[in-house]
């Protein structure tokens, strides 16, 4: 599932997630558990959409263009998962994510909050303090986006749609520090370090895939 | 036209199944599209492995009245061949995304199909005679010496065998960056339109090497995209009307006597969103998969991930009508996104009057709405009906509660079989299905 022999660190939503998809992977459709259950189950289900939607962003078949269609609807799904934690922060300052008590969703998934809008340019981050520390403690995430900001992908690719690559979304998304939707403090628990593990071996391994295209392109 | 669930008037009956029998169905044979010509006299598949099929429907007699939904294989050609992007080392698909038939003029019949990047115009033609007898060619076919030839024979025309010939006559390539999900012919018969994820192009059929580009979404910065082009179609009587669909659920109606450039929509459609459904998902479901405009050129019909609607030209702010497909699987929607069925491409179809519609749904279902009545039906494309004239059990799953007899559960419905793409004969209720690599036929039946 990983691909391209990344080895992948401990987590545990996101490989009960992986799990999951593998299990309804040949066409069955699971118990939605995750609909039916109670206000309880919402920060878990919150939190096990997000691992999800970044696990299918980081997951394609190498060497075959992805579904522009389906990337834009995954980043939109992860955009609004965002803003609807910003509204949940907002909210309560103590607010963690998938705290039993959270009250940042209702019973059907449905979020009254995200409707206020932010969707279109969730760039103006309230949370600009919040994502500084989260930042800090992400190093490597950090130096692979100074690395991919010296890249200068644009000037290399003028004529070049090179935009349709997930590569470039996630890097320059992280560049941008406040459009990539997981630039609030997902992690600022133990259940959240499991993510940025994985969304960090996302982006070293999107990283090397960057590398390798920088050297096709300059040879 | 009759009704489509019909009550006792009206039923729907097994006519044929194409494709192999085999369980195991290899990728390239996976059906990819389904398009009848403008008579309903040939019926054209794509499949994932480039290749189309052309089925010729079989001559009535008046002893056999019941074949009017019978189609024999009339030529199959590969259309698409894989290919290698050395740019963006990427692989392209010989995929056929789509086909369209272009309206007849002469004994020959052409279409288009497209793959992800490059549409190619065929000719379909027959061709029964063959000329015999001259002197210039070797019969490997290498030219004889002119020195050589010493007297000049007049070949003659011989009777042979039909023999049905695919020529590719236009290839139109390097128009389109992003993948082409659309092509349609518009009613001038001159030009046709192709669309892909962030720029619409119109064509000349007869001039490969340029194309004008009508619509272009892309945004300076593609980090600000939120929005893809999802389907396009021309108006079917009004040369300079198209209409294009996104993936936010709303649809823009352009007008090319406008500007050359269709960045500004003439209209645009949208329902509002109804607040109480709201979800994670409501972007991705709403989401349009397909539009089409019926042949009266009055109304366009859209599918999204669990709906169909119709929507009149006239009125932009809702849908004059709306079909559930499917919505017992909205409780399911998690589900459906961890296995990455929500990202489904289901198309719809109108019939040949406009009253009724058509569109595809997972177990090999198959949806029918009348438009008159507002009677629905859902009938299954299965092996175990297809006896000759076998009539189609409606089929009902349950929803919540008690399962009653004869209805199948939501959770035992099988999400790897789905009916993305069908066809309805431009004249006659026969309907083309596909059911991954299978095309079922199947006609109404009369008592």
């Amino acid at each position: 599932m990983l691909g391209r022999g990344v080895k992948r660190k401990r987590k545990q939503a996101s490989e009960a997630a992986g799990e999951e998809t593998q299990r309804h992977g040949d066409g069955e459709v699971g118990t939605a558990e995750a609909t039916s259950g109670g206000a309880g189950d919402i920060g878990d289900m919150r939190q096990r959409l997000l691992g999800l939607s970044l696990e299918k962003l980081h997951r394609y078949q190498a060497g075959v263009e992805l579904s522009l269609r389906r990337s834009v609807l995954l980043i939109n799904t992860l955009r609004q998962i965002q803003d609807d934690m910003r509204n949940g922060i907002e909210g309560d300052a103590n607010a963690v994510l998938g705290a039993p008590d959270s009250p940042l969703l209702h019973e059907d998934l449905t979020c009254p909050g995200c409707a206020e809008g932010g969707r279109e340019s969730p760039s103006s981050s309230p949370e600009s303090s919040s994502e500084e520390v989260n930042v800090g403690s992400f190093s490597d995430a950090v130096n692979a986006m100074g690395y991919l900001g010296d890249l200068a992908m644009d000037d290399i690719f003028e004529d070049i749609d090179t935009s349709m690559y997930e590569t470039s979304d996630v890097s320059s998304g992280w560049t941008a520090g406040s459009l990539w939707p997981v630039s609030v403090s997902l992690w600022a628990d133990e259940d959240g370090k499991g993510t940025a593990g994985g969304l960090q071996s996302c982006l070293m391994d999107l990283n090397e895939l960057d590398h390798i295209m920088e050297i096709l392109v300059k040879s | 036209m009759a009704g489509v669930a019909g009550g006792n008037d009206f039923q729907w009956c097994f006519s044929q199944v194409k494709g192999a029998i085999d369980e195991d169905v290899a990728e390239a044979d996976i059906i990819s599209t389904v398009e009848f010509n403008y008579s309903g006299e040939l019926l054209a598949t794509g499949d994932k492995g480039g290749r189309v099929v052309i089925f010729q429907h079989e001559q009535e007699s008046k002893n056999r009245p019941h074949l009017r939904g019978e189609y024999n294989v009339y030529s199959t050609f590969q259309s698409h061949e894989p290919e290698f992007d050395y740019l963006k080392s990427l692989e392209i698909e010989e995929k056929i995304n789509k086909i369209r038939w272009l309206p007849q003029q002469n004994a020959a019949h052409f279409l288009l199909s497209t793959n992800d990047k490059t549409i190619k115009l065929w000719k379909i033609s027959e061709r029964d005679k063959r000329a015999e007898g001259y002197n210039l060619k070797y019969e490997d076919g290498r030219l004889i010496d002119p020195f050589r030839i010493t007297s000049l024979r007049v070949p003659v025309l011989m009777p042979m065998d039909l023999m049905v010939e695919a020529s590719p006559r236009r290839i139109f390539a390097n128009a389109h960056t992003y993948h082409i999900n659309s092509i349609s012919v518009n009613s001038d018969h001159e030009t046709y339109l192709s669309a892909d994820d962030l720029r619409i192009n119109l064509w000349h059929l007869e001039i490969t090497d340029r194309s004008f580009n009508i619509v272009d979404i892309k945004p300076a910065n593609m980090e600000e995209l939120t929005e893809v082009i999802t389907a396009a179609e021309c108006h079917p009587h009004q040369c300079n009307v198209f209409v294009y669909s996104s993936s936010k659920g709303t649809i823009r109606l352009c007008d090319m006597r406008a500007a050359a450039l269709c960045d500004r929509h003439s209209k645009f459609f949208e329902e509002p969103e109804d607040p109480s459904s709201r979800s994670f998902f409501s972007e991705i479901i709403s989401s349009i998969s397909d539009v089409k405009f019926s042949h009266s050129g009055r109304y366009m019909m859209t599918r999204d991930y669990l709906s169909v609607k119709v929507w009149d030209l006239n009125m932009e702010n809702r849908p004059v009508e709306t079909y559930q497909v499917h919505e017992y699987l909205r409780s399911k929607l998690c589900s459906l996104y961890e296995n990455d069925c929500i990202f489904d491409k289901f198309e719809c179809c109108w019939n040949g009057s406009d009253s009724a519609i058509m569109t595809g749904s997972y177990n090999n279902f198959f949806r029918m709405f009348d438009r008159n009545t507002r009677r629905d039906i859902t009938l299954e494309a299965s092996r175990e009906s297809s006896k000759p004239r076998a009539t189609l059990k409606p089929r009902k799953v349950s929803t919540g509660g008690k399962r009653k007899k004869d209805e199948i559960s939501v959770d035992s419905l099988d999400f790897n079989k789905k009916i993305l793409h069908t066809a309805w004969h431009p004249k006659e209720n026969v309907i083309a299905v596909a059911a991954t690599n299978n095309l079922y036929i199947f006609q109404d039946k009369i008592n």
